[in-house]
């Protein structure tokens, strides 16, 4: 950071000195955005420099990567043009003039994976992508159908996360009223690992397959429809009392006031205390100003029950909160330029098709023809998560770049 | 009971057959579907555990045999009314897990409640007293003691859950546990043993909570004479109390000058028996509970132990003690205590509003009569307030303990209250 600050050259001002990626597949916005970051690094490391400020640090240590990044895109460019300018000079002799050539390629090679990595260094981290987070599997349309791959889903998720070292544990695992134990009406995960949110956000959205299922008796093939939502599980109080998601905190975008919260415990009418002895523990919470319900019966406490609803009932409302927030923006980019687009999570986004044995994801339009891979949450699955995660990351550029051009064009009306 | 229906056990035993038996004392499939998942868990458990122990001594590969039988036993044993936390032998409470066994009351999930918000109370006490009384700011924030009393503490849950609550607020902390029964108190000290090992209690409960017997309604014969049995094995609490406090606490140095000034307790919290016989048989009592529970626990005795003894230490009150009802008798006795050990906070649990009235007559009779008493001035009935805490639905106490509004009821709203049949709690609060 400190060989940083002893650089006399204007980081700024080399935007004017080279080509602005003439040959990169880079946005100029994309780099504006870059150089303006630089800019804001010097400036922090220079008053981190006299005197320390966790907040600063933390806001350095965020921009580091690109100012590094933006570094090594400018070192290859620079060398682009002094290799290409003596190949242009009549005296270089031939022995030179082929070492050039050989470093001109390389160097022309390496710049794409440079530029990528710059774009992928410009995206803001998603608010919650340090955090544990909750998965919750629902079915949807299908009837019992749904409800059996729901509880098969619930499998994928929790042998993807032993798998990866994640462990997950059940919070919550509610079967239907039916003939069978695998046939789940509401299941939910927990991940404690930190960053989880940032494994599991590709997951959030409607899941389709579409097989023959086991009570089929004439061999149709039925599509049904499992909703999976990813919603970041916060950590107890009491622990990171300064970042914006403490939720006790009445500031905070998270904050839920207990008052709007509605308990009821499933008691029984009539005596209580050493009259009787219920075993039953279950907690409903209903946060009324958005109707969200959240009830929970699995442990035999409950007091744990209710902490664990709360836990959901948190992670539900900070998403719901997330997720109108981006609508938000999405709306103010459409309504500026139009058709930037959004996956959100009633769209469909994958097809598990046994017939075919393939798992499509429709967003990153891959396909992977191996779908026992996928259900036993392998690498099958981790390749079509890494591939979504890609198409995230694109999308992510994509709508950075509408928002620049649409700020450029606002300074330019000015 | 109303009888169940068909088709609900058609139902339940279409999903599995052994949920017919569990629907006998849960009456609904989602309950009995609940306990029969924490059976058959525990059913796997023991299978595993003991054939990895079988595998360890000779090798041979104990599979899963059994697990099943011993699961439907677990639930025909069930059926019989046997609670389940005696099949489990355990029973969360707060964060901890509380070891139960045939003969000690099973802790409630109502009692847990209670002990959440009476730390909640101690806590709040002790930020105030902080303010009021410490003219030194450079007082250190946590130098403070606190004396907790549990009388008739059964599986100990109360007393240890209080600790585990509010150790990290306090530097000195002694909790002291009471009960009648020799088992409830082994049943306490192996759950102190078992939740240090757990980890949720700090080791320092070893030393800081103790579990001694003593007979919680007989009355100290001869007040003047404070540590004299009189032949009987069972010692009083006052007696437990004074050969506590001279065993343990040099630091009371101000109460050494008499042996029979007992020492100051700051939350004084019981769930004693209550039912009356009439309930205890006409059907309010659970089958499960009264076949299965110990009856010590459960029905305060009928041959009050020396009521004579009444008049003779505690004066005029002596009238009204004997109107009590036979299932009161164990507030009069706990309120006396707690006025004779100068109780800031006193929890009792009642079993319904009635009865949590009652014992608010008694708070407020003793109040009148016994201020001129062992209540050395403090203020006599000026800064006593008495909460009955309600057990509603929409009960703020369920709500995480957030905040409290209204939902307490101070005796002056009493009369007003909705009627609601539940468990009511009780607090005074003597300043």
């Amino acid at each position: 950071m400190e060989c940083e600050v002893e650089d006399s050259r204007s980081p700024f001002g080399g935007l004017y000195a080279y080509p602005a990626a003439a040959d990169s597949g880079l946005s100029p916005v994309l780099l504006t955005r870059a150089r303006l970051l630089a800019t804001e690094h010097v400036k922090l490391s220079e008053k981190l420099a006299e005197a320390f400020d966790a907040k600063v640090a933390k806001r350095v240590g965020e921009i580091a990567p690109v100012t590094t990044v933006l570094k090594e895109w400018d070192s290859a460019n620079e060398s682009i043009i002094e290799l290409k300018s003596l190949l242009e000079q009549p005296e270089t002799d031939d022995e030179l003039r082929s070492l050039a050539i050989e470093d001109l390629d390389s160097t022309r090679e390496a710049l794409p994976t440079i530029s990528d990595r710059l774009k992928k260094a410009l995206i803001p981290r998603h608010p919650f992508a340090d955090l544990p987070c909750l998965v919750e599997i629902r079915p949807g349309a299908g009837g019992d159908e749904a409800g059996l791959f729901a509880f098969e889903m619930l499998r994928m998720y929790m042998s993807f996360c032993s798998r990866r070292g994640l462990r997950p544990t059940i919070l919550k695992q509610d079967v239907e009223d039916g003939a069978s134990e695998d046939r789940l009406s509401e299941g939910v995960i927990e991940i404690e690992a930190d960053g989880a949110y940032d494994i599991m956000r590709t997951e959030s959205g409607v899941h389709r397959v579409q097989r023959v299922p086991a009570t089929e008796t004439k061999g149709r093939t039925h599509t049904s429809a499992v909703s999976v939502m990813v919603l970041p599980s916060f950590p107890e109080s009491g622990s990171g009392a300064d970042n914006a998601l403490n939720f006790e905190d009445p500031n905070s975008d998270y904050y839920i006031d207990p008052q709007e919260v509605r308990v009821e415990k499933m008691r029984a009418s009539g005596a209580g205390g050493q009259h009787v002895n219920k075993t039953e523990s279950a907690i409903r919470l209903t946060h009324i100003p958005t109707g969200t319900v959240v009830s929970m019966q699995d442990e035999r406490s409950q007091h744990s029950n209710r902490r664990k609803a709360w836990q959901v009932l948190r992670a539900k409302i900070a998403e719901a909160r997330q997720e109108a927030r981006e609508q938000e923006l999405v709306q103010l980019r459409r309504g500026a330029m139009g058709g930037v687009a959004r996956m959100g999570r009633g769209d469909k986004i994958r097809t598990y098709n046994y017939g075919q044995s393939r798992c499509t994801d429709h967003r990153s339009g891959t396909t992977i023809h191996n779908l026992d891979g996928v259900l036993d949450g392998g690498d099958g699955l981790e390749t079509v998560m890494e591939s979504v995660r890609t198409w995230m990351a694109d999308r992510d550029v994509e709508t950075m770049v509408a928002e620049e051009l649409l700020k450029e064009e606002k300074t330019k009306k000015k | 009971m109303p009888r169940l229906s068909t088709s609900l056990l058609l139902k339940a035993y279409q999903e599995n057959t052994l949920l017919p038996l569990l629907l006998k004392e849960c009456r609904s499939l989602d309950s009995a579907r609940n306990e029969l998942r924490w059976l058959r868990e525990r059913a796997l458990r023991d299978a595993q555990e003991r054939s990895h122990f079988r595998q360890d001594q000779d090798q041979v590969t104990g599979t899963h045999i059994g697990w099943r039988t011993r699961l439907r036993a677990m639930c025909h044993r069930r059926s019989q009314g046997v609670p389940l936390q005696y099949l489990l032998g355990d029973q969360p409470f707060g964060d901890l897990e509380i070891l139960c066994r045939r003969g000690v009351l099973i802790p409630r999930s109502d009692t847990e409640s209670y002990t959440y918000e009476a730390a909640r109370l101690v806590r709040q006490m002790a930020l105030e007293t902080k303010d009021n009384n410490s003219p030194t700011p450079s007082q250190p924030h946590k130098a403070k003691s606190l004396r907790i009393l549990d009388l008739c503490t059964g599986t100990g849950c109360m007393a240890l859950l209080l600790h585990a609550l509010l150790a990290s607020h306090f530097d000195r902390i002694q909790i002291t546990g009471v009960d009648i029964s020799p088992i409830a108190l082994n049943l306490a000290r192996r759950n102190l043993e078992h939740n240090i090992r757990l980890g949720g209690l700090d080791s320092r409960a070893r030393v800081d909570v103790e579990f001694h017997r003593a007979d919680v309604l007989r009355r100290n014969n001869n007040s003047s004479n404070g540590i004299d049995t009189s032949g009987n094995a069972i010692p009083t609490v006052e007696e437990l109390l004074l050969s506590n406090l001279n065993l343990t606490t040099q630091s009371e140095i101000e109460h050494t000058e008499t042996t029979t000034t007992l020492p100051k307790i700051d939350l004084l919290i019981s769930n004693p028996p209550y039912i009356s016989s009439t309930d205890f048989h006409n059907g309010t009592t659970a089958r499960s509970v009264r076949l299965f529970e110990p009856k010590l626990a459960l029905v305060p005795p009928i041959d009050i132990p020396a009521t004579t003894d009444t008049a003779h230490s505690i004066g005029s009150k002596g009238d009204e003690g004997d109107n009590d009802k036979p299932e009161d008798i164990f507030y009069r006795r706990i309120l006396e205590l707690s006025l004779d050990v100068r109780a800031r906070i006193t929890v009792l649990e009642c079993g319904d509003r009635m009865q949590a009235e009652r014992v608010v007559g008694m708070v407020k009779g003793m109040n009148s009569s016994g201020s001129e008493g062992d209540n050395e001035g403090e203020g006599g009935g000026g800064g006593l307030k008495v909460e009955v805490w309600p057990d509603t639905e929409e009960d703020c106490l369920s709500n995480g303990f957030h905040v409290r509004d209204g939902s307490s009821v101070t005796i002056d709203h009493l009369t007003a209250a909705a009627a609601s049949v539940g468990i009511g709690y009780m607090v005074t609060w003597l300043h």
